[in-house]
């Protein structure tokens, strides 16, 4: 890295730290405004020049959307769903994560370009014949009816990833769990999924990311109150006329800060994710 | 100099015994296929017949009743109906330079960003942690956020116009500015992520590359364009492979931000598809633009595996 | 207690690839067997058709006298010592040693006894609780020992253990490694590609190549009286010098190229069999300690040769330098890297350190008779009687 010695205030006020205040200001500056904005009462959240600073601060919005647009209800399901699908990725992901790196089968590699094809297959293209399948099961507004295919939508990523942490895994342990007489199971399960753990951390969080922001399928499976998802709910708040600006912000806060949580904390294994190939947004 | 090889000193070796198959390895392989069917199988289920049925349903006549869907005869006018569409024309055209617009702008701005982190001697911690918040935001949410902003009497965007006397602008009833608007959504929520994916890719470049380039003399700009975009290019093609793939299925923004209005300016591709289906109740139409942009998707990605000839994880066995 | 025999097993894979051939070997019980040979001459293969990690494509192998071709690794009572360890990165030093007992079901109280016993004898037990990153090099390969020493097995089989240690390390490690092995007094099967390592720490040294075994014998045969042309330039360091020559008379006398070595009647009678090959070519070989510089008062035939190079090592003086004669390459014996390198007719002594001598002379070897070797052009073989 090059050294550039920095005096005095040079050291703070050199080109890369106003850039980087630019980039905050950029980043942060709607975040700002979202959260500001639940603060305010719903007279302030119209008020024209708007309030730059919410005046008189109220929590009003965040309890409104709880008792006013079920938004418990909403968070609850998003949970469960979420939590569900992310189980069912963990549990099939590593199985087939651990096949597709480490043992030896034929065809394994086109078996990891079909998961990956498929995945970038847009939803549109799923949703009508899943919708009849799902009438036809009876199963619209129901948890099924969104963990079967969020765990299937977020299969192949975690298999990617999963795969490519196990492939990092010395191959001589599976052998030395043999000579041990570790059978092939309990070798996947005491001796790699422990040194696999990262991997499981980076997948939980994409599945989980995925999961809880999902749109289209939630909107179209789930369409009673009693089933809806946090995106869902929040894109309804409201009527024709009327967008309950500050109460939607509120309920966003409280389903954004969550997940942003969680995300911090497993940040690395975020980034680890991200780079090791293959992306999703 | 003579050299000895192995074979000399040998008698004719006869042929070399058959034997057994590796047992262990056959065990092994069986148990793989075990292992891996549970999760081809669910995938399978759930993405590859519902394709097939939605190529199906778009060449059938469909009708709605009160039973559930009935599919009659084999007919392709979903599909002529589609091309005579000068909404769906405009839906195709419309969600491809979308994508093309905002998937550069972000990686313009992106890279600049990461650069610009590259360079940050302290808090870096703290921005990547600061990137990674629009990434995990709901989709809807920034919907509604830009929303807010963008509302014609009280948002904030007005209200910086009218300061700086730029005028009232109506971003969300008027076509060009609601594009606009809708890309700066989705650039303000993605270009972060973009950067992250750039910032690890930079913060993984060997460094002697860049002393010997420094020793050589060489400039900053010609240094970032003959060797650390080189050596990025095979981070960012992937990121921008599947981003643009996964941009061609737009739906959020535009059913939250602008209802795929205004008129139908900001209809994507899948903004349609759904109207066709869920508003329309024309299944057999839905079912032709969804399998469309299925097309459109495929289409893209064997255009881009060439164009950056990129080996999805070719492993070697 | 076991022996291991090996009645002519073969290792073809399934692409065809012939990797050991009829290999037929027995180790006695506490003997410590080394498998020595260039990369690819098989004997990893040979150790893990041992261990139960490859099938044997034909042959026997018997471990304590039962035949276990079709045993699992578990059910043949070996254990292993892999390379680079294959520590269980997640578990303690505790933990990696007991897991095999784990495995077994064994009570926790006569697991932890045999843990710590088996800690004890490695200078392991302050570390018990450590995890394997937070180890030396060194500790790590004792704790990879210390899980093969734990399950008393009846065969201990080592793949290289000691190859991702420093120089220095490895040579302190080679006689910790032959001092736990007599005190436990398992047989013992190790494979390495370095000779050295194989001649000071066997009882017995293997040497293959390309699958094929060349010479069992103890390290002072394998130095004294090579079978082959092969085993004589890959054991001894540095490597033999081999030159083509051609036998005198009677087998009284070798020339390498313009100059003529007479061989005294021990030598003769010693290698009888160079009589048929008067006036025919052969391969002799030189070692470099067999060479040392000539003085006034040497009565033995001498070779002269151009210095092209000295290299002081303060106990003795390594000296390369060139003959008229042409140089033989046994294929495999030295790095490819070495190979290209060699110069027709170089060849190296070890002479000593008070020798007057610079690069640019002209030196005269005192030649040991005794100690040269020679070699069937054709098959390679040593010409005995």
């Amino acid at each position: 890295m090059r050294n550039r010695k920095r005096t005095g205030w040079h050291r703070v006020f050199n080109g890369v730290n106003i850039a980087a205040f630019f980039v905050v200001l950029f980043i942060g500056l709607p975040l700002y405004w979202l959260i500001a904005s639940s603060f305010k009462t719903p007279l302030g959240i119209g008020v024209d020049p708007p309030q730059y600073f919410p005046d008189p601060l109220s929590v009003a919005n965040y309890k409104s959307a709880f008792v006013q647009y079920d938004f418990g209800i909403y968070f609850r399901n998003s949970l469960i769903v979420t939590l569900a699908a992310t189980a069912l990725v963990l549990i099939f992901g590593t199985l087939a994560g651990y096949a597709l790196g480490r043992l030896p089968m034929r065809g394994k590699f086109t078996m990891l370009v079909a998961f990956l094809m498929i995945s970038v297959f847009p939803e549109i293209a799923l949703i009508a014949p899943l919708y009849i399948l799902l009438r036809h099961l009876n199963w619209l507004d129901s948890y099924q009816a969104l963990i079967i295919p969020y765990a299937a939508f977020n299969l192949p990523f975690a298999i990617w990833i999963l795969r490519n942490y196990m492939l990092g895994i010395p191959k001589e342990m599976e052998e030395t769990g043999r000579i041990d007489g570790a059978s092939p199971l309990r070798t996947l399960w005491s001796i790699i999924l422990p040194q696999a753990l990262p991997g499981i951390f980076t997948a939980s969080i994409f599945c989980f990311t995925a999961c809880w922001t999902e749109f289209l399928m939630a909107l179209t499976f789930n369409i009673s109150n009693n089933f809806r998802t946090i995106p869902v709910g929040v894109s309804q708040f409201g009527t024709i006329d009327v967008t309950p600006y500050a109460t939607i912000f509120a309920a966003s806060v409280v389903a954004t800060v969550p997940i942003g949580i969680l995300v911090f904390i497993f940040r690395k294994f975020v980034i680890s994710g991200l780079t090791s190939g293959a992306v999703k947004g | 100099m003579t050299t000895i090889s192995a074979a000399a000193g040998q008698s004719a070796v006869a042929a070399p015994p058959v034997g057994r198959p590796d047992t262990n390895r056959r065990k092994l392989a069986r148990l793989g296929w075990l292992f891996a069917a549970p999760a081809l199988i669910f995938v399978a289920g759930v993405t590859i017949f519902p394709i097939l049925y939605s190529v199906v349903m778009s060449l059938r006549n469909v009708s709605v009743s009160g039973t559930g869907i009935n599919m009659t005869g084999i007919t392709g006018t979903n599909y002529s109906a589609l091309i005579h569409s000068s909404v769906y024309r405009y839906a195709l055209g419309f969600t491809v330079v979308y994508t093309i617009i905002t998937v550069l702008v972000e990686l313009v701005l992106g890279t600049v960003i990461a650069l610009v982190l590259e360079r940050l001697t302290t808090g870096r911690g703290w921005m990547m942690a600061l990137l990674l918040i629009p990434w995990s935001m709901i989709t809807v949410i920034n919907a509604e956020l830009w929303g807010y902003i963008y509302e014609g009497t009280y948002g904030a965007l007005q209200a910086i116009f009218q300061s700086v006397g730029l005028g009232h602008p109506n971003v969300l009833g008027t076509p060009t500015p609601a594009i606009i608007g809708m890309m700066v959504a989705d650039i303000w929520k993605t270009t972060p992520f973009v950067a992250i994916i750039v910032l690890a890719g930079l913060v993984m470049l060997p460094g002697d590359v860049y002393e010997a380039a420094e020793m050589d003399g060489a400039s900053g700009w010609y240094t970032f364009w003959h060797i650390t975009l080189p050596l990025l290019r095979p981070t960012l093609a992937l990121a921008v492979m599947f981003r643009v793939l996964q941009a061609f299925g737009l739906f959020d923004l535009p059913y939250v931000l602008t209802g795929g209005g205004p008129g139908t300016s900001t209809t994507s591709l899948a903004v349609l598809g759904y109207d066709a289906m869920f508003k329309n109740l024309d299944f057999g139409g839905g079912a032709a633009v969804a399998t469309s942009t299925a097309l459109l998707v495929l289409l893209g990605c064997l255009l881009s595996l060439r164009t950056f000839r990129v080996q999805v994880g070719k492993e070697n066995t | 207690m076991a022996t291991v025999s090996l009645d002519n097993v073969n290792k073809v894979y399934d692409n065809g690839f012939h990797a050991v051939h009829d290999l037929s070997l027995d180790i006695a019980d506490g003997e410590f067997m080394v498998l020595v040979g260039p990369s690819g001459c098989g004997k990893t293969t040979a150790l893990r058709m041992v261990a139960g990690l490859e099938d044997i494509t034909s042959g026997k192998l018997q471990i304590g006298g039962r035949v276990v071709n079709d045993l699992s690794p578990k059910e043949r009572d070996i254990a292993m010592v892999f390379q680079n360890y294959a520590l269980y990165p997640h578990m303690t030093v505790a933990e990696n040693i007991g897991f095999a007992l784990k495995l077994r079901k064994l009570p926790k109280d006569k697991l932890d006894a045999k843990v710590k016993e088996t800690a004890e004898i490695l200078g392991l037990t302050e570390w018990l609780d450590r995890k394997p990153g937070q180890l030396s090099g060194g500790q790590r390969q004792r704790v990879a020992m210390g899980r093969a020493i734990v399950r008393e097995p009846s065969v201990f089989l080592m793949d290289e253990p000691l190859s991702n240690l420093d120089a220095k390390l490895r040579v302190q490690m080679r006689a910790e490694v032959s001092r736990i092995q007599r005190r436990i007094g398992v047989a013992t099967i190790y494979v390495t590609h370095d000779q050295i390592e194989a001649m000071t720490m066997g009882d017995r040294v293997a040497v293959l190549r390309a699958g094929v075994l060349q010479q069992c014998a103890t390290p002072q045969v394998l130095y004294d009286r090579p079978d082959n042309v092969f085993v004589a330039a890959f054991i001894g360091s540095p490597a033999m010098n081999l030159y083509e020559a051609t036998i005198g008379e009677g087998g009284r006398s070798v020339r390498i190229g313009s100059q003529e070595i007479a061989l005294p009647d021990s030598v003769t009678v010693a290698h009888s069999g160079l009589a048929a090959f008067a006036d025919k070519q052969v391969i002799v070989g030189l070692r470099p300690e067999h060479l040392p510089a000539a003085s006034a008062g040497t009565t033995g035939p001498t070779l002269a040769g151009d210095v092209d190079l000295v290299e002081a090592l303060g106990s003795e003086l390594v000296v390369h330098f060139t003959i008229d004669a042409k140089r033989v390459i046994a294929e495999g014996a030295h790095s490819a890297d070495a190979e290209s390198a060699a110069i027709s007719g170089e060849g190296v002594a070890r002479v000593d350190p008070k020798t007057p001598v610079k690069a640019g002379d002209r030196l005269n070897f005192a030649v040991d008779t005794a100690g040269m070797q020679f070699f069937d052009p054709e098959s390679g073989a040593a010409i005995w009687q």
